[in-house]
């Protein structure tokens, strides 16, 4: 491991800054395409690759720097609330809110109650002071209810999944904060009345989340009624997008202020974007979505390098073995009875106790809390514990994710129209009821043919099916002047020859490429044998592939 | 671009060969002749492609071979006038065809090519013009029997 005074001139803030964010996205994106083929999350690499630079590495990262990151990491946030609410439309909250209520009270209480027994048991035998052993046990409980959609959703979208487990992921991870948030004021009175050092009062720890959560769901909602009016008239995408991260910007700036919680407020603006404007949306969402990767990477690469493991005694190396332990088990059997009394659907009762081991922000924002409220010896311990349990579960939690919505078969079925496009192939959307004409058939019959179709375009076939040509409306057209020759013209004096033919596994960005550069509006589908397997017309092309996306999501909600 | 255009008095001939094969080979040497087809070889691959296809005669002791091919500019024709006729042309009403005029156009010129095609034989139906066409003494003849000024349009 290298010191770090070898390399002082990294510490330069404003060099320093630009090169490491250039060195964060560049290494982390790297590492993530390395982690991918893998087959581990991407978001592994980004955490490992920040550990690397970070305090536990080569500590090239500055705690001034990471400070001075820290309005970024707000942003990383707020894009993902914003992703995040754009998924929780009325129609998924009507249908699913009432499970999503059940899991969420389930995986949070049990998990807060078996950690908390679980920490009071064993730090019983190490802390003397009872009092401190429950509040330890508490607000580590509390702080263990505490699910992180960033590593989670990150998953969720870079292997694409869709169906009911992933619209339970993210409903709980988006409600989770909530939930945390109110057991952690409740664990932090019980505290500072056990410790003797409560300050503030009891009614306002309670009250404080309420506002907390409140004042976020308005401010994003609020936020994101007077963008949906500004953005509807808005056509350039340029322009949808800058406004778009601008709001998210207003509102975290807004949300930080106010000291109300980030992410539900960011959350609460998608929510509203999503479901006043579900058309235009749409299109916000996914250029947002395209904006977000290097924020994301920046985000975990920078969480990774804030990691410190170089205070870590045996004792709190047991105390953090304890927490994981509780908090799994916790987490596990919650979801599970969770999904079980809700009558959630197959996959979420099997595989969603596997999805909620995440753990990042809030729960180390609470510890950071939990540090400032409880200065001494719970203070540190909690920051310690939750740090050092925070890199354990984000290393070992996506890739359980991963596993679950690839073992529920929800992997790799969120299409979005672009997706979809990209991977049509000529197959997928070819004509092969299209009207064969055979070289030698006379033109009246020829015609016949053609008066019954409404095709443009006429492949002609020899016997084996092979394509030798096509006769076009024009062609057709040519004939009108020719009454007295419908018996002697024959389909081989009308065709003309094939500009280009695509291949059944022709992917259709490049059989679309290929037409608008040739200026042709069909294009046969032929086989490696010359046999005529299907026939696209570009004026249907477009109309075929948003049917193909249309079966494909109506198929899947039926599950 | 009409049929006047794409006749010309060197492309009219008699044809001495009695069949149909040796008939047509005799009318395509004309284009190799004038230099007018570099191709000659896929002319005539073509050109009994499309007989095998189907016969072009067209009854009435007419026939009007026809081909689309590469290197072609304008649409050319051939018009070749055979005294004691050809027996095995296969012609649809089984009569021996006497007036065969070859028509070779452009890969890419459908629509010069059909309406050539339509507008030599309505021409060729006119009343009188095949006698005319018949009983020409020689290839003169026979080329202002077929662009009698008042009779062929444009």
């Amino acid at each position: 491991m290298f010191p770090a005074d070898l390399f002082p001139d990294l510490s330069m803030p404003h060099l320093s800054i630009l090169f490491l964010l250039g060195l964060a996205l560049f290494g982390g994106t790297l590492g993530g395409k390395l982690f991918a083929r893998m087959r581990i999350p991407q978001v592994v690499a980004y955490i490992v690759f920040g550990i690397i630079l970070g305090k536990t590495g080569l500590n090239v990262v500055t705690e001034e720097t990471l400070l001075m990151l820290q309005p970024f990491n707000y942003f990383a946030l707020g894009l993902i609330g914003f992703m995040i609410g754009g998924e929780l439309k009325t129609q998924t909250l009507a249908r699913y809110g009432r499970q999503f209520l059940a899991i969420l009270m389930a995986e949070g209480l049990i998990t807060f109650f078996v950690v908390t027994g679980l920490v009071a048991l064993v730090g019983a035998l190490f802390i003397e002071q009872r009092g401190l052993v429950w509040a330890l046990a508490l607000l580590l409980g509390a702080i263990a209810s505490a699910t992180a959609p960033a590593a989670t959703t990150d998953v969720l979208w870079e292997y694409k999944a869709r169906g009911p487990l992933t619209t339970t992921i993210l409903g709980i991870v988006a409600l989770d904060d909530a939930l945390s948030l109110m057991l952690f004021a409740v664990a932090a009175s019980l505290a500072s009345v056990l410790t003797g050092s409560g300050s503030g009062g009891i009614l306002h720890l309670f009250t404080h989340p309420l506002v907390e959560i409140g004042g976020a769901l308005a401010t994003g909602a609020l936020s994101g009624l007077i963008l949906s009016l500004i953005i509807k008239k808005q056509s350039q995408e340029e322009k949808i997008l800058a406004l778009s991260l601008g709001a998210v910007l207003l509102v975290l700036g807004i949300a930080i202020t106010l000291n109300i919680d980030v992410l539900m407020a960011a959350m609460a603006l998608g929510v509203m974007i999503a479901n006043i404007t579900p058309r235009k949306s749409r299109e916000i969402f996914s250029l947002v979505e395209k904006f977000t990767p290097p924020v994301y990477v920046l985000f975990f690469v920078l969480f990774g390098a804030k990691l410190n493991f170089g205070n870590v005694t045996t004792f709190l190396a047991g105390m953090v073995l304890v927490y994981l332990t509780g908090r799994t088990l916790g987490k596990m059997a919650g979801a599970a009875l969770g999904a079980r009394f809700s009558g959630a659907p197959a996959a979420v009762k099997k595989y969603l106790p596997f999805c909620l081991f995440s753990q990042a922000g809030v729960a180390i924002g609470l510890s950071i809390l939990a540090g400032q409220r409880f200065p001494g010896e719970i203070g540190n311990i909690i920051v310690v514990i939750i740090t050092t349990s925070t890199f354990f579960v984000q290393i070992l939690g996506p890739p359980m994710v991963k596993m679950a919505i690839i073992r529920a078969g929800e992997a790799g079925k969120n299409f979005t129209e672009e997706d979809l496009i990209r991977r049509t192939r000529a197959k997928d959307i070819m004509d092969t009821q299209i009207p064969l004409i055979e070289e030698n058939m006379p033109l009246r019959k020829v015609l016949a043919i053609v008066s019954e179709h409404p095709n443009l375009y006429y492949p002609v076939v020899d016997p084996n099916r092979k394509l030798i040509g096509i006769i076009t409306i024009d062609n057709i057209k040519n004939t009108f002047i020719t009454t007295g020759l419908h018996e002697f013209l024959l389909a081989h004096d009308l065709m003309e020859s094939v500009a280009f033919t695509a291949e059944p596994d022709s992917l259709m960005v490049d059989v679309k490429a290929m037409m608008q550069d040739r200026q042709v509006d069909y294009c046969p589908v032929v086989s490696r044998n010359g046999r005529l397997e299907g026939f696209l017309e570009s004026r249907s092309i477009q109309r075929l592939i948003s049917r193909r996306i249309e079966s494909i999501h109506s198929g899947e909600d039926r599950t | 671009m009409g049929i006047k255009e794409a006749v010309h008095p060197e492309r009219v001939l008699l044809v001495r060969s009695v069949s149909k094969r040796e008939a047509l080979l005799e009318m395509i040497q004309c284009f190799e002749k004038r230099g007018e087809v570099k191709d000659i070889e896929s002319l005539k691959e073509k050109i009994f492609y499309r007989e095998k296809l189907m016969s072009t005669g067209i009854g009435l002791g007419i026939a009007v071979p026809h081909v689309r091919m590469e290197g072609i500019k304008e649409p050319l024709v051939v018009i070749g006038v055979s005294g004691h006729g050809i027996e095995d042309y296969g012609a649809i009403d089984n009569q021996i065809v006497r007036i065969v005029v070859m028509i070779v156009a452009g890969k890419e010129q459908h629509q010069k090519y059909i309406k050539l095609l339509a507008g030599v034989v309505t021409h060729l139906k006119r009343p009188g013009m095949i006698e005319k066409l018949v009983n020409a003494a020689d290839t003169q003849e026979v080329y202002q029997a077929f662009m009698g000024a008042d009779h062929v349009s444009g």
